[in-house]
C-alpha cells in the first residue's frame, strides 16, 4: 500500500546480467532468446565458477554451418573432468614419484596430489522447461569437434598459451562431452557433463 | 565348476506373455556364455512370502528372450499348447514306460527311507543296551524288502495308476505288498516324460518395448541387463556378471525424436552420480539421412547412446 507510491524512485538498479544482456547486439544466426541464455550461461560460468577465455560459438567449427542454437566453449580453473582409467594412471604416476622421493630421501610431503592440466569444454546452454530429443541432442554433437577451437581473433595471452599445452592431446579424451548449462526460472544453473556414447562413470 | 553343455538353441517356455525358463543349465549357460541374467521368481512352497532366496523358474525379459530368439541361440515355445498336445498325444508305451520309471523311483525312495528307519531304529536300541535285539530283527526286514523289489518288479504294470488289462498281478506281490508300501512320486517336471518340444518357427518374436534396440546395443558391447526399475530407468548396465561387478549405468532408451525433459536428465544424472554411477540414454538413429558421420555407433545398429555425469560445478 504504501510502497506504491514512491516506487519510481526505489525501482532497484538493474542487474550486471540485465546490462550484459542490454548491451551486446544479438547475431543475425539465431534469435535473441538463444543468444541471451548464452550469454547468462557465460555470465555465471565466468563470475561463479571463474572459467576463462569464454567464447560463444555460433557457428560449426567442423562444417562451418549455423549451429542449433550458440553454444560456448571456454576454460574452467580445474580439470572438470578426469576419465577414471587417466585417474588411475594418475595414481600410478603419485605413487612412483612417493616411492623415488623416499628412496632419495626427500620427505615428500609436497607431493599430496598430482593435479591434471584443465581442458577447455564445450557448454550447451538450455533451459529447464525446454524439451529434448535425441535426434537434438545427436545434432549437437555432430557440430562440434572433440577439443573446442580456442580463441580465434581476440585471442589472450592465457588462452593461447593454454592451447601450446593442449597441442599434445590428452590422450585418455577418445569421445566428445559437453557440458549441459540448464538454467532454471529463479536462474540456478545446474551443469552436467555429456558424453557422446557410453562411458564409464568416473568412481569418485 | 560344473562343466554344462546345453544345446542350442534352447527352448524358452511361454506361459501367460511371460517368457521362463525352468532348467537349471539352461539358466547357468545363458548367463555365462549368453549376458543373459534374468530374474528369478521360483519361490519356496511352505515359505511362499519370502523373497530373499529364489530359484528356478527364471523369467526373461522380453528383449533377453528377443535378443536370444534373433541370434539363434533359443526359441520360443508355447508351453500350455505343447503340454496339452504332448500329454494327450502320448503314445501307450510312453506313458507305460514312464509310469514304471515313476514306480521304480517310488520304491527306491520307500525302501531307503525304511533303511533309514532301520538304522535309527538300531542306534537307539544300541543306545539303551538293547543292541541284540536290533541286529537279530534286522535281517529279516532288508530280506522281506529286497524280496519286495523283486515282486514290484514283476508287477510293474499293476502298480499304475492307470487301468490295464488285467491278469498280470502275481502271486507273490499280493503276499508282500504289506510289507513295504511304495511311495506314490508326484513328477516334478515335464521335460520329461515329454519329449524336448520342437522348434515351431510360426511363433513371431516376443514383441518388446521401444527401449529394445538399446539393450541389444549394449549386449552386443558386452554389458549386463537387470531390470531397472531400483533405479528408476529401465536397465541397470553392468560391465560384467552383477555378481561380480557393481553396475555402470542407469539406462533409459528413447525414440530418436521423442522428447524428454530436461529435468530427467538432471535427475537421473543426479541420482546416477550419487550411486558411482552414470545415466545413460540412447536409442536407434531412424532418421534417414545417414547420421553415423560424427557418431559413435561403432557396432553398425544405428545405436546412439550419451552418458551423463554431474559436473560438479
Amino acid at each position: 500500500m504504501a510502497m506504491e507510491s514512491p516506487s519510481k524512485a526505489l525501482v532497484p538498479a538493474p542487474s550486471a546480467l540485465t546490462n550484459l544482456l542490454k548491451s551486446q547486439t544479438p547475431p543475425s544466426s539465431h534469435p535473441a532468446h538463444l543468444h541471451h541464455l548464452a550469454l547468462q550461461i557465460q555470465h555465471n560460468l565466468q563470475h561463479q565458477h571463474g572459467w576463462t577465455a569464454l567464447r560463444i560459438h555460433t557457428h560449426s567449427p567442423v562444417n562451418h554451418t549455423p549451429l542449433q542454437r550458440p553454444l560456448l566453449s571456454g576454460l574452467p580453473p580445474h580439470r572438470l573432468y578426469t576419465h577414471p582409467d587417466e585417474q588411475a594412471e594418475l595414481l600410478k604416476e603419485l605413487e612412483r614419484r612417493r616411492k623415488a622421493a623416499r628412496k632419495s630421501g626427500i620427505s615428500a610431503d609436497s607431493e599430496n596430489v598430482v593435479v591434471p592440466e584443465p581442458e577447455r569444454e564445450w557448454v550447451l546452454p538450455t533451459k529447464l522447461n525446454e524439451k529434448w530429443s535425441l535426434g537434438r541432442m545427436a545434432e549437437v554433437f555432430d557440430g562440434v569437434e572433440i577439443a573446442p577451437p580456442s580463441g580465434e581473433n581476440n585471442v589472450r595471452d592465457v588462452s593461447e598459451e593454454e592451447s601450446g599445452k593442449q597441442g599434445n592431446e590428452n590422450k585418455w579424451k577418445q569421445t566428445k562431452r559437453i557440458v549441459l548449462a540448464t538454467v532454471d526460472e529463479d536462474s540456478t544453473v545446474v551443469y552436467y557433463i555429456v558424453h557422446d556414447g557410453v562411458v564409464k562413470p568416473r568412481q569418485n | 565348476m560344473a562343466d554344462i553343455s546345453v544345446q542350442e538353441p534352447f527352448p524358452i517356455s511361454l506361459i501367460a506373455n511371460r517368457y521362463l525358463l525352468f532348467d537349471v543349465n539352461i539358466v547357468t549357460y545363458a548367463r555365462r556364455e549368453h549376458n543373459i541374467c534374468g530374474v528369478l521368481i521360483g519361490t519356496i512352497p511352505h515359505l511362499s512370502q519370502q523373497n530373499i532366496f529364489l530359484g528356478i523358474p527364471l523369467e526373461l525379459m522380453p528383449e533377453e528372450a528377443r535378443l536370444l530368439v534373433e541370434k539363434g541361440h533359443a526359441y520360443i515355445v508355447e508351453d500350455v499348447e505343447s503340454h496339452k498336445s504332448g500329454f494327450l498325444e502320448m503314445s501307450r508305451e510312453e506313458r507305460l514306460a514312464f509310469l514304471q520309471v515313476m514306480d521304480k523311483q517310488g520304491r527306491e525312495t520307500a525302501l531307503s527311507n525304511k533303511k533309514k528307519a532301520e538304522e535309527r531304529s538300531e542306534k537307539a536300541l544300541q543306545r539303551k543296551g538293547l543292541a541284540g535285539k536290533a541286529q537279530e530283527s534286522s535281517p529279516r526286514v532288508s530280506e522281506t524288502a529286497e524280496l519286495n523289489t523283486r515282486a514290484y518288479t514283476d508287477a510293474d504294470a499293476e502298480t499304475s495308476l492307470f487301468d490295464l488289462p488285467s491278469g498280470t498281478a502275481s502271486p507273490i506281490f499280493s503276499q508282500n505288498s504289506i510289507a513295504l508300501e511304495p511311495y506314490f512320486i508326484t513328477p516334478t517336471t515335464s521335460y520329461p516324460p515329454l519329449p524336448i518340444p520342437p522348434t515351431t518357427p510360426t511363433l513371431s518374436l516376443p514383441d518388446v518395448p521401444r527401449t529394445y534396440p538399446l539393450f541389444a546395443h549394449l549386449h552386443s558391447r558386452g554389458y549386463f541387463m537387470t531390470p531397472g526399475l531400483r533405479f528408476g530407468c529401465h536397465y541397470t548396465v553392468y560391465p560384467g556378471d552383477p555378481l561380480r561387478f557393481h553396475s555402470h549405468f542407469l539406462a533409459t532408451g528413447a525414440d530418436w525424436d521423442e522428447e524428454f525433459n530436461l529435468l530427467d536428465i538432471v535427475g537421473g544424472g543426479r541420482l546416477g552420480t550419487g550411486v558411482k554411477k552414470a545415466y545413460l540414454i540412447g536409442g536407434a538413429d531412424t532418421s534417414s539421412k545417414d547420421s553415423r558421420s560424427g557418431g559413435y555407433s561403432d557396432v553398425g545398429d544405428g545405436v546412439r547412446a550419451f552418458s551423463i555425469e554431474w559436473a560438479g560445478l
